[in-house]
């Protein structure tokens, strides 16, 4: 063991410069690994503590009436269930609405309380986070205050039904089961004063809010179902709102989902660049040192005791670089938490997470020990006679690469391109980085041009179906806004687009969406296998759920809605992530089978220029009491769009910046290995007149044939590859085949910025050689 | 009247060991001539290389100005220098330093293409001086450690010569090889320098400094003394006898 770690102290007091840029490297992986972890575990788990703390309802439900027949009602349907452990039922006005946010529009359902009530409910409570001094007024859910886009104090406006009320924002409050919209409702808690007020007022019709708890929470959807065919069954015209807490888990947490995502693959990236490099590292010391090896071995060092030396230099380098870069982690999730706050709207304490450290610290030091130990392999078979003889034999002798008496090549380019040749492990790991970095860069540039740039593709992908304006009214309403649209000359498209719940045989609830001709529909990549349903007979169901259920085109299946059985053949498959791919479509035909529409919404496009609110505002003045909501679409998709599109900023330029990062490390050691290698040759070199500057150039572009095959090829390969794996990332919202447009421009220009930095960088960092005099070399160096 | 081909006044250069200056080499005034074998000889530590170095170019001196043709070099930057060594000088060292990675044309070609972009000429050049040092053309797609280390001599040797330099600077050409190669080395520097290129040769063997015409004699960082030998002639006992005189005179 003495004599290991007597070796492994003499190799790190030799290769200062190339330990430092491998530690850094090993820093990075570790703290985005750990990060990754972190998101991945804990993060999600943070909602059952948020869940279990308020002691939230698996199953939440909103009900448009308040008679004490419907109370006594859900009692009977409770105790006949015999799942539920205890409940909780309250007055709630619960009415759609929407108001301004972020940019945007917050549309969603309203289930608005008074807050006292709210604070103090057994089941399903809820807690104020955020109070100002303000006694009179509301409290928002806190994901409309993080990152201060909603700040106490302010007056906010908030359209209820069709009435726009303004309320003094008092702080805000944090509930797992209605903290967001994409919980399917939304908590918001008056005052006494100003709940009384909307309760008189009557803008909001009187509700029951129930959460309910039952013995097993993986059984929520099921029971929800079953809750809600029952009470359908029995009070047909009461609008009934719900949610899971499989639903609600899951969708409060897409966006940390995707960010996990990222930093993982991006670990994994710098992991295994890292592991190339450290390879290359050891074949390199073997060969240098073979001579050492040799001089070691002869007296009486056995090969296990030098390897084992490596494998405490390295362990020893990944041990500290990854329990820093578990610290590094700890200093960047504050910033990542607000990020992640601001998507989930659910408080998280950061705090220390032995389970995450403990991954991390056996993954890196794991992974670069198997690494080390094969690298080192050929230790293993140095005779010390053989290794003290042939010394050091770093040049391969097989062939003269690109000779010069016959290349054609300038003859800075020509002695770029031998030094290139005859570094195969050099161009591996160039290789190996520029490839997996090219993905970083195409996924960066899909990004960018369907997300930021234009964020249509992306909509289309997560939202479904989108237009200007989506009108909403009571179905005896529906020919007067078909006359009224008539007369609209701003309005270019007017389809019916109406989504109801309905229920698979099974139980389950599925969104079902309706239109009389989905050929009419703007987004016509919805049904990405198979065909939208033309006929009564026929349904295009979610391929996520279809996949879970062994559902294949041309299957039968049978839906329910208000009681009522259909049969339908399954002729395509959609890829709608709104209700996390529990989709279906049917045609209007379809849907009456079963059931009648009591409201229908016409999605509407509207002229170019035209505005919107005011269209809608026109069209609620003359439908009167026929129209329910009016939607300005756009306003309400880029509100909630624009989170994902700030989060993807931040991404993209977290793992741009890393990946420069990573290029700059791993550039760092071959640079520098090469100098040190072809220390006399460059002596030499200048020895017969190169200049500094030549020689520079020559080093760095000997990198660039490399450095330019595996970026095109990575590039080529990660555009092929890049929308299949971003449905695979996506899956778990129900995205299965994903149509990103690819930026063929921006993709090549973003290519050649990463060679040009590659080759930038590659020349400060051979800048070392104007270190390197003539005169060391006569003077025997 | 010999030309004067480099030109040095009041050279001097001093290094810092462990915070002692010491002056290695110490106010020399010297003119190299067009057409000499210079041969500079001195006891270990006298300063030989050094003067060398500063001469070619390799170093910058202290104090003091050397000057080629109309050329200032001790003011050069390091890429002037390279410039200046690449156009005007040849070298040939005493541990050869041919490129390991590259084959014996190449070693050859890498010099002469810095100076002509002329492949064709840089080519036949090549080809002109590896026949006349004796390598034959099987040996000149070998790598350096494939050669005897008279024949990479020889190569270095071409190599020194491929841009037909002012002058040719050789330090210990024959330190590193057996009596036998050591000969032939110098017979090929000397048939050169017969065909009109000038050297200087630093050497700490009598049988080397016999090729010289001019002997100059360093001690303690200082020019002790010179001789002139004249021309070189195989077998003449005058001449040797002459050296053995200056050298005894020197204290060698």
């Amino acid at each position: 063991m003495r004599k290991s770690i007597l070796i492994a102290a003499s190799n790190l007091r030799r290769a200062k410069g190339q330990t430092a840029a491998i530690t850094v490297l090993i820093l990075l992986a570790s703290a985005m690994l750990n990060l990754g972890l972190m998101l991945s575990l804990d993060y999600k788990d943070n909602f059952v503590r948020c869940f279990d703390n308020l002691h939230d309802g698996h199953v939440t439900l909103g009900i448009s009436a308040r008679d004490p027949g419907m109370e006594d009602f859900l009692e009977e349907v409770f105790r006949e269930d015999g799942r539920v452990v205890e409940y909780t039922k309250n007055d709630a006005l619960i009415m759609e609405g929407y108001f301004s946010y972020n940019g945007g529009e917050v549309n969603t359902e309203f289930v608005i309380m008074e807050k006292e009530t709210a604070l103090n409910r057994p089941v399903g409570r809820m807690e104020i986070v955020e109070e100002g001094d303000e006694k009179s007024g509301i409290y928002l859910p806190m994901l409309y205050g993080a990152d201060g886009k909603i700040a106490v104090g302010e007056d906010v406006e908030i359209t209820i039904g069709n009435h726009t009320m303004r309320y003094r924002v008092c702080g805000f409050l944090n509930s797992a089961m209605a903290g967001s919209h994409n919980c399917a409702m939304s908590a918001l808690l008056l005052t006494a004063d100003k709940y009384e007020e909307l309760e008189e007022a009557g803008y909001a019709p009187t509700s029951t809010y129930v959460s309910v708890r039952i013995r097993d929470k993986a059984e929520s959807e099921d029971f929800e179902a079953a809750v809600k065919n029952k009470v359908s069954a029995r009070y047909q015209s009461v609008r009934l709102l719900s949610n899971n807490y499989e639903l609600v888990s899951s969708s409060r947490y897409i966006s940390q989902m995707i960010c996990a995502g990222v930093v993982s693959a991006m670990a994994f990236i710098v992991t295994l660049i890292t592991l190339v490099v450290i390879s290359s590292n050891v074949i390199q010391y073997v060969q240098e040192n073979m001579k050492n090896l040799g001089a070691l071995k002869a007296v009486g060092y056995q090969s296990r005791q030098i390897v084992a030396g490596l494998l405490l230099q390295f362990l020893g380098v990944v041990l500290l670089a990854a329990a820093a870069g578990i610290g590094l982690s700890y200093c960047l999730f504050p910033a990542v938490n607000d990020m992640m706050i601001s998507q989930t709207g659910i408080p998280y304490r950061v705090h220390f997470l032995p389970m995450s450290c403990a991954i991390t610290l056996c993954v890196m030091v794991g992974a670069v020990a198997l690494v080390v130990w094969l690298s080192a392999g050929r230790i293993r078979k140095i005779e010390p006679i053989v290794a003290l003889r042939q010394g050091v034999l770093t040049h391969s002798f097989k062939r003269n690469h690109v000779p010069l008496e016959r290349t054609g090549a300038p003859l800075q380019l020509a002695l770029a391109l031998k030094t290139c040749a005859s570094g195969m492990k050099q161009n591996v790991t160039v290789c190996t980085t520029m490839l997996v970095l090219s993905l970083v860069l195409v996924f960066s540039a899909l990004m960018v041009e369907n997300v930021i740039v234009d964020m249509a593709p992306f909509i289309n992908l997560i939202v479904g179906e989108t237009a200007d304006s989506c009108i909403n009214v009571r179905a005896e309403a529906e020919e007067a806004l078909l006359e009224r649209a008539e007369a609209e000359e701003d309005i270019t498209k007017l389809y019916l687009y109406n989504s109801e719940e309905v229920r698979h045989v099974d139980g389950v609830a599925l969104t079902a969406t309706m239109a009389e001709d989905f050929s009419q529909v703007n987004n016509q990549d919805v049904c990405y296998r198979g065909r939208f349903p033309r006929f009564d007979n026929e349904v295009a169901i979610g391929a996520k759920y279809a996949c879970e259920r062994g559902l294949e085109i041309g299957d039968e299946i049978t839906l329910t809605a208000e009681g009522r059985e259909a049969d339908y053949l399954i002729c395509g498959f959609t890829q709608i992530s709104n209700n996390l791919g529990k989709d279906c479509l049917l045609t209007r035909e379809g849907y009456e089978r079963m059931a009648a529409f009591s409201s229908i919404s016409f999605y509407i496009n509207l002229k170019e220029g035209t505005d919107i609110d005011g269209f809608n505002e026109r069209m609620e003045e003359q439908l009167g009491d026929g129209m329910n909501t009016a939607i300005n679409i756009l306003s309400v998709i880029e509100g909630s769009a624009r989170v994902y599109v700030s989060l993807m900023r931040v991404i993209i330029v977290a793992i741009l910046l890393l990946s420069a990062a990573t290029i700059a490390f791993v550039l760092y050691l071959l640079v520098r290995t090469l100098l040190n290698s072809r220390k006399r040759d460059y002596g030499i070199l200048k020895a017969l007149g190169f200049t500094t500057g030549q020689l520079v150039l020559q080093t760095a572009a000997s990198f660039l044939p490399a450095v330019i095959l595996s970026t095109i090829a990575g590039i080529v390969v990660s555009s092929l590859v890049i929308n299949p794996l971003t449905a695979l990332f996506l899956s778990g919202i129900g995205i299965v085949k994903c149509t990103f447009t690819v930026p063929a421009g921006l993709i090549a220009v973003s290519g050649a910025g990463m060679v040009l930095l590659a080759f930038g960088l590659a020349c400060l960092l051979a800048l070392r050689i104007r270190k390197i005099v003539p005169v060391d070399l006569l003077a025997g160096e | 009247m010999k030309k004067v081909l480099l030109k040095t006044e009041g050279l001097s250069k001093s290094f810092s060991n462990g915070g002692v200056l010491q002056h290695v080499l110490k106010n020399i005034d010297l003119q190299l001539y067009e057409g000499d074998f210079t041969v500079i000889m001195g006891a270990s530590g006298a300063g030989k290389s050094t003067l060398l170095y500063a001469l070619s170019g390799m170093d910058t001196p202290t104090l003091g100005t050397i000057t080629c043709g109309e050329e200032v070099i001790s003011g050069y930057s390091s890429d002037e220098l390279a410039v200046f060594r690449r156009r005007a000088c040849g070298f040939v060292f005493q541990q050869i330093y041919l490129i390991d990675g590259m084959s014996v044309m190449d070693n050859v070609l890498a010099a002469g293409l810095l100076v002509n972009r002329d492949r064709k000429e840089v080519l036949a050049r090549a080809k002109e001086l590896l026949k006349a040092v004796d390598i034959r053309e099987e040996s000149w797609g070998k790598f350096p450690t494939q050669l005897s280390g008279g024949e990479a001599q020889r190569v270095g040797i071409v190599r020194a010569l491929i841009n037909s330099p002012r002058i040719v600077f050789a330090d210990e050409p024959t330190g590193a090889l057996n009596s036998k190669t050591g000969l032939d080395v110098l017979d090929t520097l000397t048939r050169f320098n017969e065909q009109g290129v000038s050297m200087v040769m630093v050497t700490h063997d009598m049988r080397s400094a016999r090729r010289g015409n001019r002997i100059l004699y360093l001690k303690d960082g200082a020019i002790l003394g010179e001789c002139d030998l004249g021309r070189y002639v195989s077998g003449d006992r005058a001449r040797h006898e002459k050296l053995v005189a200056f050298l005894g005179e020197m204290g060698w």
